[in-house]
């Protein structure tokens, strides 16, 4: 049940409790009514049209002629309960109370914070100028009813807003869930087989192996597909870099991160993933075909480490020096550079014919209090 | 030459797969599709190795390992298509023996069958470091002074591992013996699997639940 409704809801049962207020008073002075039988007609008239406008409203929601009639009839009331309501003994009629308030906040609810003011001020105008002009009670009337209309207006607004955005809310983790059955399923049937294939295809060998190598790298891409995080974290300027370099994962490069998200901020992370990238672009352009490579990622809460390891042929001690001396930059500038600039240090070793090891190490800026606690565990 | 029993939901994946160890001289004793066939089977026939699947449709792998409990003599291989770290993690702290994926090749997984059924830990790279990322959780996790640590020595061969090297390669650059490194790779698990145990009957017994119930 939306908003709306509940406070539609709650206004009729104001109006029709309000109502009391006439009829308990022209009980109470009955003696001293100027026109006895007038008096209970007008209160029954009132009446009438709270439950004819209250059911047209649940019926067919806020039409804007009822509103119109509704603030029509409430002017009207005032106006008549200044010769029905008369009082022989006193010179100030029965007002007809809180009553008036009922349709100020039907068009608060319905047109916000303006129309609120609007009809509040239209009541009060009529009140003021019939029943005896500017006083203390007609003036303090007039503040509370144009409060009444602003303040409902402003709240009616805040809460349809908070509504729209439970709902929005509401429909994007049904989607996340969509995605998790769909996740399963692929999991489930579509992986296995590719899996299959690419076993058999190895098995049988030749253009089969080919197949193989083929659905073995789709499997790969599918499988970080759907058991990517992103859409699990809102976005909050940090990412994981488990994802970054998930993406990097294939048939020569192996991955391996700790179960819980490694989280830094968004531009840290993305140059961290980029030395790593490059790192990786260095095997394949220096090292002989089928050289494989190793990515390991640590937390060590205050810093994050990254570890590339390849078994290719190797660099021989002095050449990176060299190369970034004579302004050819490539390693130096995209690796080093890069880590450089985040604060952290970069450690190659390499000993020719057995591979290099590129250790990247990323201090994690200090989090601000309150934001550390986001539970490193939960996913 | 192991007895086994293959536990994976896919008809086609656990005939393929049965094949293959058959061929290579293994004895496969059943190949069952769900958790409760897969616990009436170990239960049974105690196969020497069990060759499981994490996702599976009744429950899921990782509940099959916590009911065998260490009583059984059966030492378990997950295999498996998850990405999902945590499913593997978690099978592994409740006492698989090693871990593979099932896009390794035919090669290495009769490998790592005979390695499981010797006692031995299975460690991927991947594996690794998802180990090398517990231990630094429960490091950070509090103040528990009965949670495990490795030592310099241990992080020292997990990282390796992690970087793809092998035990071999390993014992070579550490001036260790296959052994050892074998050991402490070991060792690793190990801690991590009592930790695991000690903290599920530490649950138990504060939530009052019996052992027997």
């Amino acid at each position: 049940m939306g908003i709306e409704t509940q406070l539609r809801r709650a206004i009729t049962v104001f109006r029709f409790v309000s109502l009391g207020y006439p009829v308990v008073m022209c009980a109470v002075l009955y003696e001293h009514l100027a026109q006895p039988l007038v008096a209970p007609a007008l209160v029954a008239g009132m009446a009438v049209w709270t439950a004819a406008a209250s059911g047209s409203y649940v019926k067919h929601g806020f039409l804007r002629s009822i509103m119109y009639t509704d603030l029509a009839v409430t002017a009207g009331a005032v106006v008549a309960s200044t010769w029905a309501l008369a009082l022989t003994d006193r010179s100030v009629p029965i007002s007809v109370g809180p009553w008036l308030a009922g349709a100020v906040l039907i068009w608060a609810v319905a047109g916000g914070r303006r129309r609120g003011v609007i009809a509040g001020a239209v009541v009060a105008a009529f009140g003021m100028a019939f029943r005896g002009g500017p006083t203390e009670h007609t003036f303090s009337e007039a503040i509370l009813l144009i409060l009444t209309g602003l303040m409902v207006g402003h709240f009616t607004r805040l809460g349809v807003e908070a509504e729209q955005r439970l709902r929005e809310a509401a429909a994007r983790s049904a989607a996340n869930r969509e995605r998790e059955r769909l996740a399963r399923d692929i999991h489930d049937s579509v992986l296995q087989v590719l899996a299959l294939v690419q076993r058999r295809g190895n098995a049988i060998g030749g253009e089969a192996a080919e197949l193989g190598r083929l659905a073995g790298e789709q499997e790969a891409a599918l499988r970080s597909l759907i058991s990517s995080d992103s859409y699990r974290h809102p976005f909050d300027g940090q990412r994981d870099v488990r994802e970054l370099l998930g993406r990097l994962a294939g048939d020569a490069v192996t991955v391996a991160a700790p179960a819980a998200p490694v989280r830094l901020p968004s531009r840290t992370a993305g140059q961290l993933a980029a030395a790593v990238t490059s790192a990786l672009d260095n095997v394949r352009d220096h090292c002989p075909d089928g050289t494989r490579a190793w990515l390991l990622l640590e937390d060590q809460s205050d810093e994050v480490a990254v570890t590339v390891r390849d078994n290719g042929t190797g660099i021989e001690p002095g050449r990176l020096t060299e190369a970034a001396a004579d302004g050819r930059l490539g390693v130096a500038q995209s690796i080093e550079g890069r880590i450089r600039e985040l604060g952290g240090k970069t450690i190659i070793t390499s000993t020719p014919d057995q591979g290099t090891e590129v250790e990247m190490r990323v201090p994690r800026p200090r989090r601000k209090a309150g934001s550390n606690g986001d539970a490193r565990r939960d996913r | 030459m192991a007895t086994l029993v293959v536990i994976d939901d896919h008809p086609i994946w656990r005939d393929a797969l049965s094949r293959d160890l058959t061929e290579a001289g293994h004895e496969v004793l059943a190949c069952v599709g769900d958790a409760r066939g897969a616990l009436t089977a170990i239960g049974q026939m105690r196969p020497e190795v069990a060759i499981l699947d994490l996702q599976l449709p009744d429950r899921s792998g990782v509940a099959v390992l916590r009911e065998l409990g260490e009583d059984t003599a059966t030492e378990v291989l997950v295999l498996s298509a998850s990405g999902e770290s945590d499913d593997v993690l978690e099978a592994v702290k409740a006492g698989a023996r090693g871990y593979l994926v099932k896009s390794a090749g035919t090669a290495e997984l009769l490998e790592a069958v005979e390695r499981v059924a010797a006692g031995d830990a299975v460690f991927t790279p991947g594996l690794a470091g998802l180990v090398l990322g517990e231990y630094r959780r429960l490091a950070t996790a509090g103040a528990d002074e009965r949670r495990p640590s490795l030592s310099e020595r241990e992080t020292e061969v997990l990282r390796l591992v992690a970087t793809g090297l092998t035990y071999k390669e390993i014992a070579a650059r550490l001036y260790l013996s296959h052994r050892t490194v074998q050991n402490h790779v070991q060792r690793t698990l190990s801690k991590l699997q009592l930790h695991n145990r000690a903290q599920l009957v530490r649950y138990a017994i504060e939530h009052g639940i019996d052992e027997d119930a």
